[in-house]
């Protein structure tokens, strides 16, 4: 379980996150949604520690993270998996390297056991006959799978993705959506999924919190979406006619 | 203000870069890696140079000798120090920061707008220890090589000079070549090249490590590797020049 108590970042004057508290349990895709520039990229930011909350504390498992020595956020991170928005594939390392790289700098294993796991990472995914093409060589979508096996390689108990769908066509982030939820329920992962698509939202969130100029605005699952009578959460959910459409048929 | 902080965060960057590596075994690899990005793929750059400007400074030497109280072997002395004093190691350093540097710099720089060196840190790696030790530890072992083999390709031009036209004969060349040697002026480029060789990889790695924005700004801080790595290369020399020949 990951939580977060009380934490606030500011840059300069810009107070962008405001006293956050929340939670994200194991074995649930917890999703944090917001417009662009609400603050929810810096939230994960600071959760995963490439950024230092001015106050508050971030627990994984009851441990704390944010003010604890290199050594031990160096043996956190081992536990967690990333899935950045744009893959953040080694560009110039193969398919198989990259899922690799893990393995090659925290495990001992022998080359063939290495390779028994790169494969199974890479099956899991549905990557097929891509082992030795690069990153570049590559569609995006397939990048973005690359990118969750390199993720699950170490076995995580934590996965966090920023926009893990985004510049991809819908039947793509589907697949990509349903993939995360799976593998989060398989191994019983805490999940944290950073996103504005609604599409993803309404086909895995087991919780959601939505950001809103910095506050934690609104917590709940998918269902109360639809019952909340919050107003910006209402505005930025249904901003579009097809989910005014559904909200209608819903209620 | 802005040239204080840039020190500053360009010795905090280099407290990270020279601790321990997570990895001995991937350390060497990536060491041997930029053995060939900096030093075997620069070869043929200095191979080139070297030799041109060997046989231009044999030229234009011979013509401005034209005193018949000046002793022609002179012409061989005088691009043999040339080459060893100036030349391999600070003019080629010059070549290489605009080489090497924007390589560098764009590498790292690309990296860091792609989010692959934020992926390095959430994996428990330390990035700045990861990336640029190695090319800092590659640039030292290969420059003093590149400078030897300058040294010796610039020397070869003038000699082809001497044999193919008549502003020196050879046995004056290979005369002035030998005569009065200091040896310590190969320890002193030795010196320098090592110092260059420092300065251009750590420089450039700090403006692609911390690069931030799109492809513009990779774009201007490869230029910014480049310029300050020049400005730091003349700057030692100088300070070097005074410290170890006067």
């Amino acid at each position: 379980m990951i939580e977060v108590v009380n934490v606030n970042k500011l840059f300069g004057d810009n107070h962008v996150l405001k006293d956050i508290s929340t939670s994200f349990e194991p074995g649930k895709v917890s999703m944090i949604i917001g417009r662009s520039g609400s603050g929810k990229t810096v939230l994960l930011k600071c959760i995963i520690g490439l950024l230092i909350p001015d106050s508050g504390e971030i627990y994984f498992d009851k441990r704390e993270f944010t003010k604890s020595n290199i050594k031990f956020k160096t043996q956190i991170r081992q536990e967690l998996g990333m899935v950045f928005q744009g893959g953040a594939l080694f560009t110039s390392s193969t398919v198989e390297e990259n899922v690799r790289f893990p393995l090659d700098l925290f495990t001992n294993w022998s080359k063939s056991e290495k390779q028994k796991r790169v494969d199974f990472c890479l099956e899991r995914v549905g990557i097929k006959n891509a082992n030795k093409l690069y990153p570049t060589e590559i569609s995006g979508g397939m990048q973005k799978r690359v990118a969750i096996a390199r993720a699950i390689v170490l076995n995580p108990k934590y996965l966090c993705c920023d926009e893990p769908n985004s510049g991809l066509d819908p039947q793509t982030a589907i697949l990509i959506d349903r993939l995360i939820s799976k593998i989060t329920k398989e191994y019983n992962i805490t999940t944290i999924v950073n996103t504005h698509d609604m599409n993803s939202v309404m086909e895995i969130a087991d919780s959601i919190n939505f950001i809103f100029q910095g506050n934690n605005w609104w917590q709940g699952t998918k269902d109360d979406i639809f019952n909340t009578d919050n107003k910006e959460l209402n505005d930025f959910v249904f901003a579009s006619e097809l989910c005014k459409k559904i909200k209608k048929e819903t209620t | 203000m802005v040239i204080i902080a840039n020190i500053g965060k360009y010795f905090f960057l280099m407290i990270q870069v020279f601790s321990r590596p997570v990895n001995k075994k991937i350390f060497f690899k990536r060491f041997l890696q930029e053995i060939e990005q900096i030093g075997l793929n620069s070869i043929w750059i200095v191979a080139i140079v070297s030799i041109f400007m060997g046989a231009v400074l044999t030229l234009q030497v011979a013509i401005n000798f034209e005193n018949p109280l000046i002793p022609r072997y002179l012409i061989g002395l005088s691009a043999r120090d040339t080459m060893i004093l100036e030349f391999s190691s600070t003019i080629i350093c010059l070549i290489l920061a605009g080489k090497v540097g924007s390589n560098i710099a764009s590498e790292i720089g690309t990296m860091k707008i792609t989010e692959q060196i934020d992926a390095l840190e959430i994996m428990g790696v330390n990035p700045a220890n990861y990336l640029i030790l190695p090319k800092i530890l590659a640039a030292l072992f290969t420059f003093p090589f590149l400078n030897l083999m300058s040294i010796i390709l610039g020397i070869v031009g003038g000699l082809l000079i001497a044999v193919f036209t008549d502003v020196v004969s050879v046995f004056n060349y290979i005369y002035g070549l030998r005569y009065l040697f200091v040896p310590f002026y190969v320890t002193y480029s030795l010196i320098k090249i090592c110092f260059f060789a420092v300065i251009i990889t750590s420089i450039s790695s700090f403006y692609g490590y911390y690069t931030e924005g799109g492809a513009l700004e990779v774009g201007k801080s490869s230029t910014k590797a480049v310029v300050y790595s020049i400005i730091m290369i003349l700057l030692f020399n100088l300070i070097l020049t005074q410290l170890l020949l006067t």
